[in-house]
């Protein structure tokens, strides 16, 4: 293998690897991308950690074909570290070593044969979707923030992905919180039930969304399809494969509060502030903080008994009783920061049943967030 | 000098079961397990001079008193009469220290001024009681706790008995060793030995020579001798767990054995808690083996609780960390943790934690809550058995010898 490559390409590359490859594995060929340099003019850099899987292809002055596995770490700390926009050479030499060479500087990096990296997942006839890069990171940063990080709970470990006609809907929750985000959606993926997309996998998917949206492209299209229970999303260049969780997603629909009789409507920006500002104050462990909802007025307070107290009111459209109820200050937070929306409505029923979040108006028919109180 | 009042009810299951059953009085009435392990709880004075004690096996007071009434006990009537009995006391002073059901401390010092000398406190505390509750209460009047104690003990039943102030070493002296704090079968040998079988021998003797003997215990045992107890009357406190435990009749092994009666522990105790108002987060499972060891298992709720399932569940979970496929001769269930009034704020569960209580969790505990309170009411007016779980309705109640256990006091909890 010999070929030369553009610096800046490289390391774009090499960065869609580093979340994917483990840094602690038994499988020391975990820890490594696989780099192919192929007759068509193109360099495949790939990084599978055997559940999650990334593979590009990339523009490269091929002088020979052939493969090699390198540390992804370190190959990619010294791709960073080489000044400028020039070129670097990648060349396999003997015992399975990888020259670098860019400028005056030389490295030679130990490596593993690339025939002794896993093999990508390959799928025959996937029903592939359309997708909007923009639509579908929505969708996600909508929602991913809610998935469980507890490893006990591995159902809830992920995404929910559940087709409708017509839509694309994702769920996620950690038991105590949940969030849900629909897009409308054209072409049908086949699935007979919903799956649900691990967090790694997720995330990764995030990353090359983003690539797609900040990209120079000018309308970013991409593909979205599921096989032999795995997820795989493309677009030109690059694929990413991620195995699903196996486990079943509890019946969110049960946990949704029917419309609250107690509808209040608010900036979600100054919400948010004042949020922020209160919870200086909550404890750090429960984070909680009391709302105290009455006719016009919201107000939010704080108190530990080791620190103090911090309360703010702010102006609200609500007219119905008044109601004292707690949350963690977090859940709240991190809804408001996923949405854009001007207003949120803010539906209660009483102290102790789950509180829902949604943008006001139409665009709350696409996203629901619901927050269990705590008891204060 | 403090003016302490030991009062003790007279043969109290026994006398409850004999005013709520006209039938029984003036017959030897035994109160206790009926159960082959069945020990006798208490017995009536009439039972007693068959020679019938408390702590003795039911098989041999069958034996002594074979024409005796024979009960299983029934802790809900002896707590509410004890709780009207308590009520009187608190009306002389709040300085109650309860040992027990029947039993207890009162310091009357600062009474005095209100309500007159402590004899005449404790004349008022009887007649009070017989005339409220039916039920003959014995008083000590003494400066200290252990001569109130002793002195209650003489006059029985319905006794009176005040050791004036300043003699108390005299009224102890006659009296044997054994009437000592601390002094049991062993301690009473080893002091004959060195020819003490009086109090009063024990006051006198080399305080030294004691010391050497039994270490600090022998100069502690001097001091009472010598009527030198300062040891206060400690006001009721909180309970610190509630608990509740039984020795089987036969030794029991193995999950599917023992987890009926865990159940049942279960169920008890919750509605003991929920008698008390109280939710504990930690639950305590206690197994003694065939051969007497005993080990315990402890597990932190996530929150308090006073729900007979949830303490079920996680006493399930520590049966299988304590050997059950073992003998088991006895298993407990206590409660322990109870949330102080502010509860540190909990976050609450939108699809509830496995092995919990299923979705809609804060629903659930609001309709646990009122099932609970509904079984409550049944079982105040139709009696505990009214309602069970479908596993127990087969299990007979005198299977089982409960044994008293009463609410851990300060200190011990």
């Amino acid at each position: 293998m010999e070929l030369k490559i553009g610096i800046p390409e490289l390391t774009r590359a090499l960065a869609r690897s580093q979340g994917i490859v483990e840094k602690k594995s038994t499988m020391p060929i975990l820890s490594h991308v696989l780099l192919e340099a192929r007759s068509t003019g193109e360099l495949a850099v790939s990084a599978t950690d055997l559940d999650v899987s990334v593979s590009g292809t990339h523009a490269a002055e091929v002088v020979k074909e052939g493969g090699i596995a390198v540390s992804a770490r370190h190959l990619f700390d010294i791709v960073k570290s080489l000044a400028g926009e020039g070129k670097v050479s990648l060349k396999k030499t003997a015992n399975n070593h990888l020259e670098v060479k860019a400028g005056q500087a030389e490295f030679r990096l130990v490596g593993l044969p690339g025939e002794d990296f896993p093999a990508m997942p390959k799928f025959e006839k996937v029903p592939f979707v359309p997708v909007e890069p923009t639509t579908v990171l929505s969708l996600v940063e909508r929602t991913a923030f809610a998935a469980s990080t507890d490893e006990t709970r591995y159902n809830l470990n992920g995404v929910f992905f559940e087709p409708i006609a017509g839509l694309m809907r994702l769920v996620a929750t950690d038991g105590h919180r949940l969030s849900m985000a629909d897009a409308v959606i054209e072409g049908d993926f086949r699935l007979k039930k919903g799956v649900i997309l691990p967090r790694k996998g997720i995330s990764e998917l995030r990353k090359l969304l983003s690539e797609a949206v900040e990209g120079a492209e000018e309308k970013p299209k991409g593909e979205l399809g599921f096989a032999d229970n795995s997820a795989i999303f493309r677009r030109p260049g690059v694929v990413l494969v991620m195995r699903l969780i196996e486990g079943s997603f509890p019946d969110y629909r049960q946990v949704i509060p029917k419309a609250g009789e107690k509808v209040a409507t608010l900036g979600r920006e100054r919400l948010l502030q004042v949020l922020r500002r209160v919870s200086l104050l909550s404890s750090e462990k429960s984070n909680a903080v009391k709302l105290e909802l009455g006719k016009g007025n919201l107000r939010i307070a704080a108190q530990n008994p080791d620190l103090g107290e911090a309360r703010e009111d702010l102006p609200v459209e609500y007219d119905g009783e008044p109601l004292k109820i707690g949350f963690n200050a977090k859940y709240l937070i991190d809804v408001l920061t996923v949405l854009h929306d001007a207003d949120v409505r803010l539906e209660l029923a009483d102290d102790l049943s789950p509180g829902v979040v949604r943008p006001s108006g139409e665009a709350g028919e696409h996203f629901t967030a619901v927050i269990m109180p705590m008891r204060i | 000098m403090r003016a302490i009042v030991h009062l003790d009810l007279d043969a109290f299951f026994a006398a409850v079961e004999q005013l709520d059953d006209p039938g029984l009085r003036g017959r030897p009435v035994i109160v206790g397990g009926t159960s082959g392990r069945g020990v006798v709880c208490a017995a009536s004075y009439e039972a007693r001079r068959y020679g019938v004690r408390s702590a003795m096996p039911t098989a041999e007071a069958r034996r002594r008193c074979p024409d005796g009434v024979f009960l299983p006990p029934r802790f809900p009537r002896y707590s509410e009469l004890s709780r009207a009995v308590f009520a009187v006391y608190r009306r002389y002073t709040p300085l109650v220290e309860p040992l027990s059901l029947d039993e207890a401390f009162l310091d009357v010092t600062r009474s005095r001024a209100l309500h007159g000398d402590p004899e005449s406190i404790a004349r008022k505390v009887k007649s009070e009681v017989r005339e409220g509750t039916g039920l003959t209460v014995s008083a000590g009047v003494a400066d200290c706790k252990m001569a109130a104690k002793i002195a209650s003990d003489l006059g029985k039943p319905d006794g009176l008995v005040a050791v004036p102030p300043g003699t108390t070493a005299a009224f102890l002296a006659p009296l044997p060793v054994s009437r000592l704090w601390g002094v049991g079968r062993v301690t009473e040998q080893a002091l004959r030995v060195l020819g003490v079988t009086t109090i009063g021998e024990l006051a006198r003797f080399p305080e030294q020579v004691l010391v050497e003997r039994f270490g600090s215990q022998g100069a502690h045992m001097r001091a009472l001798a010598a009527g030198d107890d300062p040891r206060p009357v400690v006001p009721d406190e909180e309970a610190h767990s509630i608990g509740a435990e039984d020795t089987f009749e036969r030794d029991l092994s193995g999950e599917e054995a023992l987890l009926p009666t865990l159940l049942d522990q279960s169920v008890r105790v919750a509605r003991r808690l929920r008698e008390a108002g109280l939710r504990g987060r930690v639950v305590t499972l206690k197994v003694k083996y065939g051969d007497f060891t005993m080990v315990t298992r402890r597990t932190t709720l996530p929150r308090a609780t006073d729900d007979a399932g949830e303490i079920y569940r996680s006493i399930r979970a520590d049966l299988a960390r304590a050997s059950p496929e073992r003998a088991v001769r006895l298993t407990g269930v206590t409660v322990s943790g109870f949330s102080a009034e502010e509860e540190p704020p909990a976050q609450l569960d939108l699809l509830g934690t496995p092995g919990a209580s299923p979705p809609g969790r804060v629903g659930a505990n609001a309709k646990r809550d009122a099932l609970n309170a509904a079984l409550d009411a049944l079982a105040d007016r139709y009696g505990e058995a009214s309602v069970r779980p479908a596993t127990l309705v087969e299990r007979a109640p005198e299977t089982l010898r409960p044994a008293i256990q009463w609410p851990k006091r300060g200190g011990k909890g």
